[in-house]
């Protein structure tokens, strides 16, 4: 099924195909991935920039902001199996005043709505957040007088991660686009979205 | 009119007047001082969003309240919104460690409401994955409660088996957590092949799995330091406070639902209720290993004495018709559309489903108007419960001692705020 | 000493298996204590609130049902249901009973059932079984029952300043309208 076996020389993209992180020789970049080096060619960022930015993304540190049933699955990208610590990032701080990014993963509700924000305020920039999950994306299943439909109502979100919960490897794709996205030079969300800082 | 005495009190460590609150004794007021800190909805133990309102006079713990409140869904409202199929994917994510066994709570009082018999592959198979998601809630319990006291190490060693669980709800289910296999009847889905091969060799590395946790642990000094002799809760505290499950054990009471109430075929398996007499954070975890060990006991009786046959009940009204059958049949044409579109509709009646879940009493009290949809879905959260006891266990002792004593009470905030 | 020896009984039902006993409200507190102390019930496994506001007033599963429902027997009833008869009052306060250690007459489950009207108080049962402490600060938070005699009767899942009770059915269960699609 690879490009290189098609009797037609087509690539899968041809077929209309655009999955990314497909392993195998030949094939193209998708779209995030041309998206994010138009983005980077556009940006042109100096080669200071770009060295702090691989910085940033090398040690990307989370704070531990479990929640709900997705801090069982963020739990388990700390497990030997899934390894986040192969990206730099197994220490969860517990103070976000030493994190860099936010991972919401779980329901946020009203009276949860302004320790979030709190927490997201004490962290310093650069920073970063993940919606881990439907319920941070969009509230979810849960729309009603409780939840907050989705945490970018009161924080900026970079990444939104689909999934009830995602799998671990689900949301490490997350975090692993937020670091290509950081590494091409895109602004922290803080500063693109129209979200009070 | 009311009995405002606090006549059970008298000789217990539970607090008065208010059971679930340790308040500062005046005289300390004055002389000591008394520092107010907040263990915030945001803690690293990962507990989730618990808050403590603690008041110390130097290390110990004078004061203690516990304000929850930060994860509340509105799980039993939404359900009514549902109609009865709908309100299923719900239930696993309360108590999002045992999810199935919520499933199941809620699921065995809309058949018990309906009057449908499971067939007993289903039954064996229910039971089979109880005990998994028993195992499972445990791991995740020992790996976040001794991370939390230091003992960093373990959590790896947990969250490899888990994984494994997880591999295997994934491989009858689809999905990791949140499976959503119980269905009004019996299961979803047939189980599929390699399912049996695959838990029976879970089943042998399990036992030694348990092992090893117990040699990384039970040795260690300060493990030992911390948890013997930490958050006493006695036998007649426990009930009065209306403890169950591994904390009602570890406090000396032998009382197991799968025993004295026995549901789905516990009564065909034999195994035994772990119960130890000092009530501390110890024989908590003491009975949380023990339980991992006849769990797997259990798991293995369930593959061997499985039987064979269909997976969910015959009664069209309530289940759908095998897909093979909307080819040829127009009746199972018209149910299938009907119970896809309009859902079926539960006669009338009260109910109260008990199920031993990893916490304790899971108990689900579902009321029914005779409609599509649930009138009242109530869920007795052996969490919610549990936390009651901190104070209790937390009289008389020091600020270190909290993380150990809330560790131990086994508490899930999904299903503590519903 | 059976059920019929609780004070305040109003009556017994069996259902399902299990054994529901109405007790009048105002007499909570002698029923609970000797439910506890004769009858052993020394385990309260929960306590909650149903609310039957609009019990049998919307047709039941689509079809607007009579007295006598669906009966094969009765031609032209099959498309009907049969409407639930109505409620003594709004509120049922359910107390989930279980008899662990002690020893009693009577099945080891009962479900004590006290029915209110909006508005009237019931009295706490917290120093007969001091678990009902926070299942009845979350019936006041959730359905608005007031427990006479409760030490600590405050919210405890809403914000302390939430208004509404929000399990009640006049409570609307709120959430935002989702947009499918970029028309709207």
């Amino acid at each position: 099924m690879s490009a290189g076996n098609d009797p037609n020389g087509k690539r899968l993209r041809d077929y209309g195909l655009q999955s990314e992180r497909l392993l195998w020789p030949g094939k193209g970049p998708g779209v995030f991935e041309t998206e994010v080096s138009a983005l980077q060619d556009r940006l042109m960022l100096t080669t200071l920039e770009k060295a702090v930015a691989w910085a940033q993304t090398k040690s990307m540190w989370p704070d531990t902001f479990g929640l709900a049933c997705c801090a069982i699955e963020m739990m388990s990208i700390v497990s030997s199996r899934y390894d986040i610590a192969r990206f730099g990032m197994e220490a969860f701080r517990a103070s976000p005043r030493q994190a860099d990014l936010l991972v919401v993963s779980g329901r946020v509700v009203h009276k949860m709505a302004a320790p979030l924000r709190q927490i997201y305020d004490q962290m310093l920039e650069p920073k970063w957040v993940v919606a881990m999950g439907a319920c941070a994306s969009s509230g979810g299943m849960f729309n009603n007088y409780t939840t907050l439909q989705g945490v970018d109502k009161i924080v900026p979100v970079d990444i939104y991660v689909p999934g009830c919960p995602p799998r671990p490897e689900g949301l490490m794709e997350g975090i692993v686009r937020l670091h290509e996205k950081v590494a091409a030079g895109v602004p922290p969300a803080y500063e693109i979205r129209g979200v009070a800082q | 009119m009311a009995a405002t005495q606090p006549r059970i009190y008298e000789g217990t460590r539970i607090p008065s007047p208010t059971p679930t609150i340790l308040r500062v004794p005046d005289e300390l007021r004055e002389s000591a001082d008394i520092l107010e800190v907040n263990f915030g909805p945001n803690h690293p133990s990962t507990h989730g969003v618990l808050r403590l309102i603690v008041q110390l006079d130097g290390e110990s713990v004078v004061g203690l309240q516990a304000v929850i409140g930060y994860l509340h869904t509105g799980f039993e409202k939404s359900m009514e919104q549902k109609t009865w199929w709908k309100a299923i994917p719900y239930a696993p994510r309360m108590d999002y460690l045992a999810f199935q066994a919520n499933e199941y709570a809620f699921v065995a009082a809309v058949e018990k409401l309906l009057g449908i018999e499971v067939p007993p592959k289903a039954v064996w198979m229910r039971m089979l994955l109880l005990e998994l998601n028993r195992i499972h809630s445990h791991l995740v319990w020992l790996g976040t409660s001794a991370l939390e006291l230091g003992a960093i190490s373990p959590f790896w060693y947990t969250f490899r088996e888990r994984d494994r669980i997880l591999d295997l709800f994934e491989l009858v289910a689809g999905a990791r957590m949140h499976t959503r296999y119980f269905q009004i009847g019996g299961l979803a889905e047939d189980i599929p092949s390699g399912f049996f091969d695959q838990c029976r060799e879970f089943c042998e590395v399990m036992p030694k799995a348990v092992d090893q946790y117990e040699a990384m642990l039970d040795q260690n000094p300060i493990w030992l330091a911390r948890t013997k002799g930490v958050g006493v809760l006695s036998a007649e505290d426990a009930i009065a406070l209306g403890q169950s499950g591994p904390v009602l054990r570890g406090s000396g009471v032998n009382w197991d639902l799968r025993r004295a109430e026995p549901y789905l075929a516990y009564g065909q398996v034999e195994f035994d209720v772990p119960v130890k007499q000092n009530g501390d954070v110890w024989d908590r975890y003491k009975v949380h290993m023990d339980e991992m060990r006849e769990s797997t006991r259990i798991v293995r009786q369930a593959l061997d004495g499985l039987p064979p046959g269909p997976w969910i009940a015959d009664d069209r009204k309530v289940v759908l018709p095998p897909r093979e059958e909307l080819h040829t049949s127009m009746e199972s044409l018209i149910h299938h559309f009907k119970l896809v579109t309009e859902g079926f509709t539960v006669p009338e009646g009260e109910v109260y489903v008990a199920v031993e879940s990893a916490r304790g009493e899971l108990g689900c009290y579902v009321c029914s108007d005779g409609g599509p949809r649930p009138w009242r879905v109530r869920f007795r959260a052996p969490s919610f419960v549990a936390l009651q006891a901190t104070a209790t266990c937390m009289s008389d002792a020091l600020v270190a001692d909290m993380i150990a004593v809330v560790g131990s009470l086994d508490t899930v905030m999904g299903e503590v705020d519903r | 000493m059976s059920l019929a020896s609780i004070p305040g009984l109003v009556e017994t039902m069996e259902a399902h298996g299990e054994t529901t006993v109405v007790v009048d409200a105002a007499r909570i507190t002698e029923a609970a204590l000797h439910l506890h102390d004769e009858l052993g019930y020394d385990f309260l496994s929960d306590l909650s609130a149903v609310d039957y506001l609009g019990w049998g007033e919307e047709p039941v599963a689509g079809y607007w049902g009579n007295a006598w429902g669906r009966d094969l027997n009765i031609p032209g009833t099959a498309a009907l249901s049969r409407t639930p008869e109505p409620k003594p009052k709004r509120f049922a306060v359910n107390y989930h009973l279980l008899r662990v250690a002690a020893s009693g007459e009577g099945p080891q489950r009962l479900r004590v059932q006290a029915w209110l009207d909006d508005g009237e108080p019931v009295a706490s049962v917290v120093s007969i079984w001091p678990t009902a402490d926070w299942h009845e600060r979350e019936a006041w938070d959730m359905m608005g029952i007031r427990f006479e005699g409760h030490p600590n009767l405050v919210r405890i899942l809403m914000s302390d300043d939430w208004a509404g009770h929000p399990h009640r059915k006049d409570y609307p269960i709120g959430g935002e309208p989702v947009r499918f699609s970029d028309a709207e």
